[in-house]
């Protein structure tokens, strides 16, 4: 049998096809990479600077878009210290590290990534359980720090464990919080009900 | 511009998103085994899951707003599935015709494959 | 066990292989333990928290997983290099750091659990990022092993013959530990932390671990069906095409809602809407070879999973996958039980069923047998149960995780809006709770499965066969 093999069908062709492929694939990757890292640092469009956390965040349907998108608006101070950009970047810093230390992605979701244990913390900042914005801070300082005895449950008997939080730390996790709530994530979650303005 | 999924649709787009992939499968596992077996009959069962196919993927592209330039994923789709398995069979085929004498010769199916390329 | 009479890289390989069945089994402990957390909220509450019970579970699947790749890799190296092993010693070396890194890490996961908010936890406690969790000096741990086991691998196929499988397979294990060093530094930007993070996890599964597979998969149907070299070498690149041709941007299928630009809903949207096509491709090829030769294996229990393999990948990966991959319902899915159903298939599907599959192959060669008869003295009753059993219930979980994840993408997403209120709504309707109540029951059939897996592997073939 020595039927000729056509060239599409051979070894080398699809050796230099699946080489070609491969990294023309990764260049395209690269060159998305490179065009999307400057608009997701902070203190871009879409990726607010950490300073965000001395304003008012809000979550509103954007028409033009066809989805909800955050808006920022004016001075809301969190604690009620104005903050300097290095000093809220430290502040979220140390908000994520503790997020981290305590694997809280373990039972959550954290812009939808993590575990299904526990509520998505997208946008946990806004969330109308925290009852409304002028009780806000304090409400989430109590539950971090003893979520057990502040435990809502909503029936399924399912609570978080005490972590052993300080006020310090907490307060530290909620600016982390806020500022992940100011990220524009493209509509998700979708349809969701925001913190009552007063009380 | 993104149009989510309606809540009543949310069930038309997982089984026809399952029923694309399913059907898809469904139609190349009969097109290869209609040519290995020469059973024209069982082509035209692969074209049925081709229509199948067809009609899932419309479903899919109704119910989750596939407009605008999201068409042209669902073109893609109807095209791509009704071809491929051509060109993997064709694929299959041809690189098997290397296979030294000494082993086809247990290939009961190699002669007749080669008259199909 | 004697193990004189296999080769180096054999004897190697009988190592991993152990430790990835020991981490299987710590994986199903921790996963029965996870599921029973949503049934009895208060099991282990304090003691062993959820985050606790499945960190160690997703953990020990990844670690295992690796080990039964590197595993596979040595038991073929000395074949399909034609010499043997450059570094032995070093690749003993390698095994003993891994296993003792490994095993420091489970400790600490379970004694010390987490720590404050500061470098040192991260550097040596937790990481706190799903799947890579393990602190960032076990990261440099697995690196320095990935390159020794890289450096045993390469340089014996430079001091032997290379051939189009290990050439593949080579770069193949340059991207993997590549890119899990795109994982390996902190950032206070969440969106820049997940846009790296997903390349490890995207990039390993979706790309390179399933180029990975498409090795062992060329070796084994050279191995079991002796197809022509030639033929599995050309299919081989004709697979890496259309997986890195689909795969790399498929990425984008993750990069929809974490802050990243809006292009990335249509890159992600199309790509991964093409991920499906190379397993469809596959199931054209395995009915030309399937019909084109005769199937006499002479190790059933190897096909058998091999078969497991191709349809777990085209159903766990392609139909489960695509099911979720548009941006137009990944909106109501993303982050909810949708997610876990997919994930359980798609990973016991593509990959835990063809290391099975390997270790198949190598048992009647630890025995000092060519291969595993059809006329077991007891019928093969414990491969054939342990396959059944272990099939089913991950199907199963599969399917009662999907009915409490459709019922949540309604409540939760849709409805509810995603607050904490709308989160709780949809965990206590029946419907999810009923699919949490069958998915542990199929789970301690999963663990049934792997009990006599384990059983048979120890036993099979051990008595004069009939
Ligand atoms: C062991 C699992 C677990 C871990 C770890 C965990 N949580 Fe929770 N978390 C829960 C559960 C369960 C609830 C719901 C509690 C309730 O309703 O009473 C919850 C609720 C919350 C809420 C309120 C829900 C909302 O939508 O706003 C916030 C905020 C929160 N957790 C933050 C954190 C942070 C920050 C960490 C890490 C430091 C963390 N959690 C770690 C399980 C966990
Ligand atoms: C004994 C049976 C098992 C049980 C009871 C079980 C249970 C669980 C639970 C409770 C979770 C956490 C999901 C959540 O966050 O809500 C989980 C996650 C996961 N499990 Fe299992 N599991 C089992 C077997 C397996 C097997 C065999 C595999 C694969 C080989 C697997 C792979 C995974 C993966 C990949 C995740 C992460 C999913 C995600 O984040 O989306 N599990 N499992
Ligand atoms: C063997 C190959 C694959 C494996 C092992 C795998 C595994 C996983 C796992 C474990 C997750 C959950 C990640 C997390 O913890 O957040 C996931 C997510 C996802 N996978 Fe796959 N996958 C595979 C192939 C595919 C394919 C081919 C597609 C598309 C066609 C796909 C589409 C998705 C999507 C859209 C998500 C995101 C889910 C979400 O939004 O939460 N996967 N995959
Ligand atoms: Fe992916």
């Amino acid at each position: 049998m020595n039927n000729e093999m056509p060239w599409w069908a051979s070894e080398t062709f699809w050796k230099k096809t699946a080489i070609w492929v491969t990294a023309f694939m990764f260049v395209v990757l690269v060159i998305l990479t490179l065009d999307t890292i400057p608009q997701i640092t902070a203190g871009s469009e879409r990726v607010p600077a950490y300073a965000v956390i001395n304003k008012h965040i809000g979550y509103e349907f954007n028409d033009e878009r066809n989805m909800q998108v955050p808006v920022i608006g004016g001075d809301a101070p969190l604690f009620g210290k104005k903050l300097s950009e290095e000093d809220a970047e430290a502040l979220v810093s140390h908000g994520k590290k503790i997020t981290q230390g305590r694997n809280c992605m373990g039972c959550h979701t954290l812009l939808g990534n993590g575990s299904y244990f526990a509520p998505d913390l997208t946008k946990a900042w806004l969330d109308p359980g925290w009852s409304s914005e002028p009780e806000r801070e304090a409400l989430m300082i109590a539950f971090l720090m003893n979520p057990e005895e502040n435990a809502r449950s909503f029936g399924s008997g399912r609570v978080m464990p005490n972590l052993h939080i300080s006020e310090e730390e907490a307060k530290a996790v909620i600016a982390f919080l806020k500022w992940m709530s100011s990220i524009d994530t493209n509509g998700f979650p979708y349809n969701f009900t925001v913190i009552d303005k007063e009380s | 511009m993104l149009e989510p999924v309606e809540l009543k649709d949310f069930f038309i787009v997982f089984f026809s998103g399952a029923m694309v992939i399913m059907a898809g499968a469904l139609y190349s596992l009969l097109f290869a085994w209609s040519k290995l077996q020469s059973k024209p009959w069982l082509m035209v069962l692969a074209y049925l899951a081709y229509g199948i196919l067809f009609i899932a993927v419309l479903t899919l592209g109704s119910a989750a707003h596939l407009h605008g330039y999201w068409w042209w994923l669902v073109i893609a789709m109807l095209v791509g599935y009704l071809l491929a398995p051509h060109g993997i069979w064709k694929l299959c085929v041809a690189t098997h015709l290397i296979q030294k004498p000494t082993q086809t010769d247990d290939l009961p199916h190699s002669k007749k494959l080669q008259s199909k390329l | 066990m004697k193990l004189n009479h296999l080769n180096g890289g054999q004897q190697l390989a009988v190592k991993y292989y152990t430790v990835a069945i020991i981490l299987f089994v710590a994986q199903i402990i921790f996963g029965l333990l996870s599921g029973m957390q949503y049934l009895v909220p208060d099991l282990l509450l304090g003691v062993l928290d959820f985050n606790v019970t499945r960190t160690i579970h997703i953990n020990a699947m990844i670690v295992w997983m690796l080990y039964g790749f590197m595993g596979s890799v040595y038991w073929l190296l000395e074949e399909e290099s034609k010499t043997e092993i450059v570094g032995l010693k070093l690749g003993n070396i390698g095994f003993w750091l891994l296993t003792t890194a490994v095993t420091i890490v489970v400790l600490v996961f379970l004694l010390i659990q987490s720590g404050p908010g500061d470098d040192f936890t991260r550097w040596f406690i937790n990481e706190g990022r799903e799947y890579i969790e393990a602190p960032r000096w076990a990261d440099i741990g697995i690196v320095i092993c990935m390159l020794i086991f890289f450096y045993n691998a390469a340089a014996t196929f430079m001091k032997g013959t290379w051939s189009g499988i290990s050439g593949v397979l080579v770069l193949d294990l340059v991207a993997l530990a590549g890119i899990y060093i795109a994982g390996m530094f902190y950032t206070p930007n969440i969106s820049i932390d997940q846009y790296w993070w997903w390349w490890v996890i995207h990039l390993w599964v979706e790309a390179t671990w399933e180029v990975l597979v498409g090795c062992l998969m060329a070796w084994g149907l050279m191995k079991t069906l002796k197809v022509d070299r030639k033929i599995v070498t050309t299919w081989l690149y004709i697979e890496v095409a259309l997986m890195f041709g689909s795969g790399i941007l498929g990425l984008g299928h993750h990069y929809f809602w974490i802050g990243t630009p809006e292009y990335w809903l249509t890159i992600g949207g199309f790509f991964s809407a093409l991920e499906p096509i190379p397993l469809v491709a596959m199931v054209v090829h395995a009915v030309y070879d399937a019909g084109a030769r005769q199937m006499k294996g002479n190790n059933n229990p190897a096909l058998a999973w091999l078969i497991a393999h191709a349809f777990g990948n085209f159903f766990g990966a392609g139909v489960w996958g695509f099911m979720h991959t548009l941006p137009q319902i990944n909106l109501y899915t993303h982050g909810t039980q949708w997610s876990a159903s997919h994930g359980h298939l798609a990973f016991f599907g593509a990959y835990a069923t063809i290391i099975i599959a390997m270790i198949y192959i190598a048992v009647p060669y630890i025995r000092g047998q060519e291969g595993i008869g059809s006329n077991l003295p007891d019928g093969g009753w414990k491969w054939k149960w342990s396959l059944g059993l272990l099939n089913l219930g991950v199907v199963g979980m599969t399917i009662a995780l999907l009915i409490s994840g459709y019922e949540q993408s309604f409540i939760e997403r849709a409805v509810g809006g995603s607050t904490w209120y709308g989160y709780f709504a949809a965990q206590i309707h029946p419907w999810f709770v009923q699919g949490m109540e069958w998915r542990m029951i199929f789970g301690l059939v999963t663990a049934v499965g792997l009990v006599l897996l384990i059983w048979d592997l120890l036993t099979i073939g051990k008595q004069k066969q009939a």
